[in-house]
Order: C-alpha cells, then sequence, then structure tokens
C-alpha cells in the first residue's frame, strides 16, 4: 500500500497576514485571529436515533446536544447545532481521524463525517466586532437575540457558514466563531478584514484551546 | 422579503431558493396489481408540464440552502408576497415539527 505523507497547510495560506490591518493609529477593535489543529466531525441522527444520539452525547460529553440553533459547550468538545436532528461536535487538537472514537460514542445511532480537513475555523472579536459583523451578516447579533451560546447556519457573503457566540473574550467583548469550507475560507477572511479595516484589525493565529 | 425558517428563524431571501408549486403529486404509473394504467401518460403530463397560474395563496417548496439545508412547505400570497405559514417539508429529516420562526 502507498505511503502518503500529508502535509498540513492552513486554507487561508493566501490571504492571511499577521500583524496590524486596517486603521493603523489606537487600539485594534477587532481581533481576527485564524484557529487552527482542531478536529471536527459532523454528527446526523439516523431516523428514530434522536433520543439515542442524545443520550450518547450526555454520556460522553456531560451535555445535550443543540435542539435549537445553539453551541453547547461539554467535557472536552463543543456541539454546534447546524440543522434539524444534526450538529457538529469540536474538538481541540488534530488526530489523522476523529471519526472511529465518536463511532464507539454513537454506536449506530448517528452518520458521522470527519470535516476537520475541510473547514477552516476565524474567530472574531473585539470592542468593534459587532459592527464589523453587522456589515456582512443579516443576523442579528444584538446581546438580547444572540447571547452567549447562540448559533446560526447562515450565510455571509453569499457563503454558508457556521456561525456561534463563544465564551466571550478575556477583554470582557463578545466572541464570535465561524466555520467556513476551505475552499472559501480565503474569500471570506478577505471579506472580513474588508468589513473590520476601518476599526483596526489585530491579525493572529492561534491552535484552538 | 423575508422567510421565517422553522428550524433558525428569519432570514433574507438570499438564503433560500425555490423550487416551486409544493401541489403535484407524482401519479402512479402501475395499478396496485401490476398492469398499466391507461391514463398514465396523460397524467405524468400534467404532473411534470401543467401548472397554475395562482394569483393568490400558493402553496411552495423552498430550500434553506444558505442555512440550514432544510427543505420548507411555504403558503405565499403571489401578488403580495405576504407569507402566511412556514412548515419543515414531510421527510425534510425533522423528526418533529417546529412551530414557525421558533429560535427558542
Amino acid at each position: 500500500m502507498a505511503e502518503y505523507s500529508w502535509e498540513v497547510r492552513s486554507p487561508l495560506r493566501n490571504a492571511f497576514a499577521p500583524g496590524r490591518l486596517g486603521l493603523a493609529s489606537g487600539d485594534a477593535g477587532i481581533a481576527l485571529a485564524e484557529i487552527s489543529d482542531f478536529s471536527l466531525v459532523q454528527v446526523m441522527a439516523r431516523r428514530g436515533q434522536v433520543a439515542n444520539v442524545a443520550k450518547a452525547a450526555k454520556k460522553a460529553w456531560g451535555v445535550l446536544p443543540p435542539e435549537k440553533p445553539a453551541a453547547v459547550v461539554g467535557k472536552d468538545a463543543t456541539l454546534i447545532w447546524t440543522g434539524p436532528d444534526q450538529f457538529f461536535v469540536l474538538t481541540a487538537g488534530s488526530v489523522p481521524d476523529p471519526v472511529p472514537p465518536l463511532a464507539v460514542i454513537f454506536g449506530g445511532a448517528a452518520s458521522l463525517s470527519d470535516q476537520s480537513g475541510g473547514r477552516c475555523l476565524i474567530r472574531l472579536s473585539g470592542s468593534k466586532v459587532r459592527e464589523a459583523l453587522a456589515k456582512v451578516s443579516s443576523v442579528d447579533l444584538h446581546d438580547t437575540v444572540f447571547p452567549v451560546g447562540a448559533a446560526a447556519a447562515t450565510s455571509i457573503d453569499h457563503t454558508g457558514v457556521n456561525l456561534w457566540r463563544g465564551p466571550d473574550a478575556a477583554d470582557g467583548h463578545p466572541a464570535y466563531s465561524l466555520l467556513v469550507f476551505t475552499s472559501f475560507a480565503d474569500s471570506l477572511w478577505h471579506t472580513l478584514a474588508d468589513a473590520a479595516a476601518e476599526y483596526g484589525v489585530e491579525a493572529t493565529r492561534t491552535p484552538l484551546s | 422579503m423575508r422567510i421565517a425558517c422553522p428550524f433558525c428563524g428569519e432570514r433574507e431571501l438570499g438564503e433560500f431558493t425555490y423550487l416551486g408549486d409544493a401541489a403535484p403529486k407524482r401519479p402512479m404509473a402501475f395499478a396496485a396489481d401490476g398492469a398499466e394504467q391507461p391514463e398514465a401518460q396523460d397524467l405524468f403530463f400534467d404532473y411534470v408540464y401543467l401548472r397554475d397560474n395562482v394569483a393568490g395563496d400558493m402553496t411552495e417548496r423552498w430550500y434553506h440552502g444558505g442555512g440550514c439545508r432544510s427543505w420548507l412547505t411555504v403558503t405565499r400570497n403571489t401578488t403580495t408576497h405576504e407569507i402566511k405559514a412556514v412548515h419543515a417539508a414531510p421527510g425534510a429529516g425533522a423528526q418533529k415539527r417546529t412551530k414557525a420562526g421558533a429560535t427558542s
């Protein structure tokens, strides 16, 4: 059997430039980060198996999977709603094949698909993050409508994304994460950077913790 | 025009694509005993090609491809674009019906 040597490359290798973008003076209003080193698996409950999938998830991560657009933080994993009876399991650390351990957890109750190399994870935070996102997203991100833990499967710049609000950043500003198909990541990064430029952007790259 | 997806809440039209009239039902080509239905050809012609040009309330299929990727059954007034009801289409993967526009 042929031996493969996979080279791990960022989907943002063309678009990403670390450091300051846009407005150069004062504090950066937006922290724009590519989050690397994660495992992502799509879980879809098989017909009539929703209750069993929920039970398995509760046992594995201590939380029930989201039944509405929400992101639930469990032990060692974040479960992100992607549609009716389906969600992502996001875990820190990149592994060659994240599916077998989940197949043990769910038995035959769910269909699983590895999306780790298929999506790019981008996180935005900062004092002006809502103003910047409001330019490109039609989802209402106000605190009362989109609090910590809220999620949405939506489109930004005609590109399908999974958007959710994680715990607030250390500086107290809201933090939004979004998953986008890798082939659209460069384009979306430019869109986000352009939307945020007037507030000053600090671009970083960091592994998921 | 905005559509209240029963799973995602109200979203802009750009996230949806339109299939068309939800009314046509695929006719049976054969009877229960396997015999060919003599009127099947006419029924299929009607099913494939003939559409009512409704002025008023129409039941339609829409696809939320820019969001949760569910098929929806939408009742829309074709003259005013007023949307009166949105439900998950049967067999759309949903195990239970969700109230239109419910996000919590």
